[in-house]
């Protein structure tokens, strides 16, 4: 096996019973017509460091917003949200985010593009470095010099993971990262993503609406219902890794939570 | 037949001088055969002449010989001056306003107001303000420049992607550098829109601001012109002024692209 690199060296890592992150009693209320309407009501869970969760729910079930707050581009109406015990309130390179669309800056190469997050704190030479071995790990060493708009989706998708990646997030946040893309490439990017967490072992919060996805990669599946959005059940995925989409037990979880999204 | 990469034949780079070409035609035709008397259109081939002396000949020769340098010389700062105080003023704010509900609620009203007035009846009062000569002529260039530049700098702050300034706030990219790293090159392909089309109103507005009597200036050879009649250095003026202006726009075309990377890979 691989040895595990540990991207949270130097920073003080926490015990491994204590949550890395932590969401309590996260409300959020948005304003609709004189009334509120209630999108998140009492979350609350945790995730361990290393953990890969996916967050399962049907669209408008407020999965987006959930993230948004754990990114800390908007505030809960109530409740609170916490990293290494540090509360959440301002976006920060601790929390890397994939965006379900293109967020990609347009004027600069896929290299600049991974460079962006590291300039000005760190040597050039050593950012080079730096990228050089994140374009490797995305499988993109030879598509450095081209620009965003020259390049596939799926490839965009690797650049926007790379440019968070290099920062060595505590947490990663993805939002329906691969939903875009055709059947092919999404596999090779779970693929891909599943591989990244064995070697850098950082923590992922995966939203996602497809069922199989989230048994494919997830060690926990929060499944949301909807209106208000909250937490239905916390479902520990023990299926061995690499996974069979094809064996019975895969098949199991695929029903049990395809029913458990239907009312 | 060949092919050029935009898929079209060879004639289809032919295209943009059919028309000049039909215009220099016809004027030919117009003054050979007596059509136009020369007093109110001169032949090309007077104009050719006149051109080349005003261009070529030595100052004090003839009438108008050689001034053509000190004059596009005197003109051409008066136009980078205006032009360069509608920038300085019209980005900032206008980013600015793009971008803050505040300032665009404080100043949309008067900037709206102002830009319905033709930039004509500011001459009497620039000229009671400025008196006559540079100062005049800068601040009319620079008000009628100020306005394209500032409207589409607002646009583009305003259309700005915010998945991108989230982008940038999550790799912890602070206020200031995410305006400059992020914010400006997005608004980039608006910025530039605005540039050239002030940069064309400025020409425009040197004309305006050298009627006033100043003595040199491509402006004020047309006018002085036209109080003698010689309606030859007229048409070599106003071509003249069609040369540089697309000249201009040119450069700085090739300028922003030269300096930022969202110029060469937005366009």
């Amino acid at each position: 096996m691989k040895p595990r690199l540990r991207l949270l060296s130097g920073k003080p890592k926490p015990k491994s019973d204590e949550p890395l992150l932590k969401v309590c009693g996260v409300r959020k209320l948005f304003p609709s017509g004189g009334d509120y309407r209630r999108v998140l009501e009492d979350m609350e869970f945790s995730a361990r460091s290393g953990e890969l969760i996916c967050i399962l729910g049907r669209s408008g079930c407020g999965k987006t917003t959930l993230l948004k707050i754990l990114a800390g581009f908007t505030p809960p109406s109530a409740g609170s949200v916490s990293v290494n015990g540090r509360p959440v309130t301002t976006p920060g390179p601790d929390r890397g985010v994939v965006f379900q669309e293109d967020a990609l800056f347009p004027w600069l190469t896929v290299r600049e593009n991974i460079a962006f997050g590291l300039r000005h704190k760190m040597p050039r030479g050593k950012v080079k470095t730096e990228v050089d071995r994140f374009l490797d790990l995305v499988g993109l060493s030879e598509f450095g010099d081209y620009l965003p708009k020259e390049i596939s989706g799926g490839m965009k998708q690797r650049v926007a993971l790379a440019r968070v990646l290099i920062l060595k997030p505590q947490v990663l946040l993805m939002d329906e990262p691969f939903a875009a893309l055709d059947a092919q490439s999404r596999e090779e990017m779970q693929n891909l993503l599943l591989s990244l967490w064995k070697t850098l072992s950082h923590t992922i919060l995966f939203v996602t609406h497809d069922v199989s996805e989230a048994v494919t990669l997830a060690d926990r599946i929060l499944l949301m219902e909807k209106a208000p959005g909250r937490i239905r059940e916390d479902i520990r995925v023990d299926l061995p890794r690499p996974r069979k989409t094809d064996t019975d037990r895969f098949l199991f979880f695929c029903r049990q939570l395809y029913e458990g999204l239907k009312d | 037949m060949p092919r050029t990469p935009s898929g079209h034949t060879g004639w289809f780079s032919f295209l943009p001088w059919i028309l000049p070409g039909a215009l220099i035609l016809s004027w030919f035709a117009a003054s050979h055969s007596g059509l136009v008397p020369p007093y109110l259109l001169p032949s090309p081939a007077t104009i050719v002449k006149t051109g080349y002396t005003y261009i070529f000949s030595t100052p004090g020769e003839a009438p108008y010989a050689g001034r053509f340098l000190s004059d596009a010389a005197a003109s051409t700062a008066r136009v980078f001056t205006g032009f360069l105080a509608a920038v300085v003023w019209g980005i900032p704010l206008g980013i600015l306003s793009g971008r803050l509900q505040v300032v665009n609620r404080l100043m949309s009203g008067p900037i709206n107001a102002l830009r319905a007035v033709p930039g004509i009846s500011w001459l009497p009062l620039a000229m009671v303000w400025f008196g006559i000569g540079l100062k005049t002529t800068v601040f009319l260039v620079a008000l009628a420049a100020f306005f394209p530049i500032y409207l589409n700098a607002a646009a583009g702050a305003r259309q700005v992607n915010p998945l991108l300034l989230q982008a940038g706030a999550m790799m912890g990219v602070n206020r200031l550098r995410g305006t400059f790293a992020i914010l400006l090159p997005c608004a980039m392909p608006h910025m530039i829109t605005g540039l050239r089309l002030g940069l064309g109103i400025s020409w425009a507005y040197l004309v305006l601001g050298e009627l006033t009597g100043v003595p040199n200036g491509l402006g004020a050879v047309i006018m002085d012109a036209r109080m003698l009649g010689r309606i030859d250095i007229i048409v070599v003026g106003i071509i003249l002024i069609a040369i540089i202006g697309r000249l201009s726009d040119t450069l700085l075309n090739h300028a922003l692209r030269f300096c930022f990377k969202s110029a060469r890979r937005m366009a």
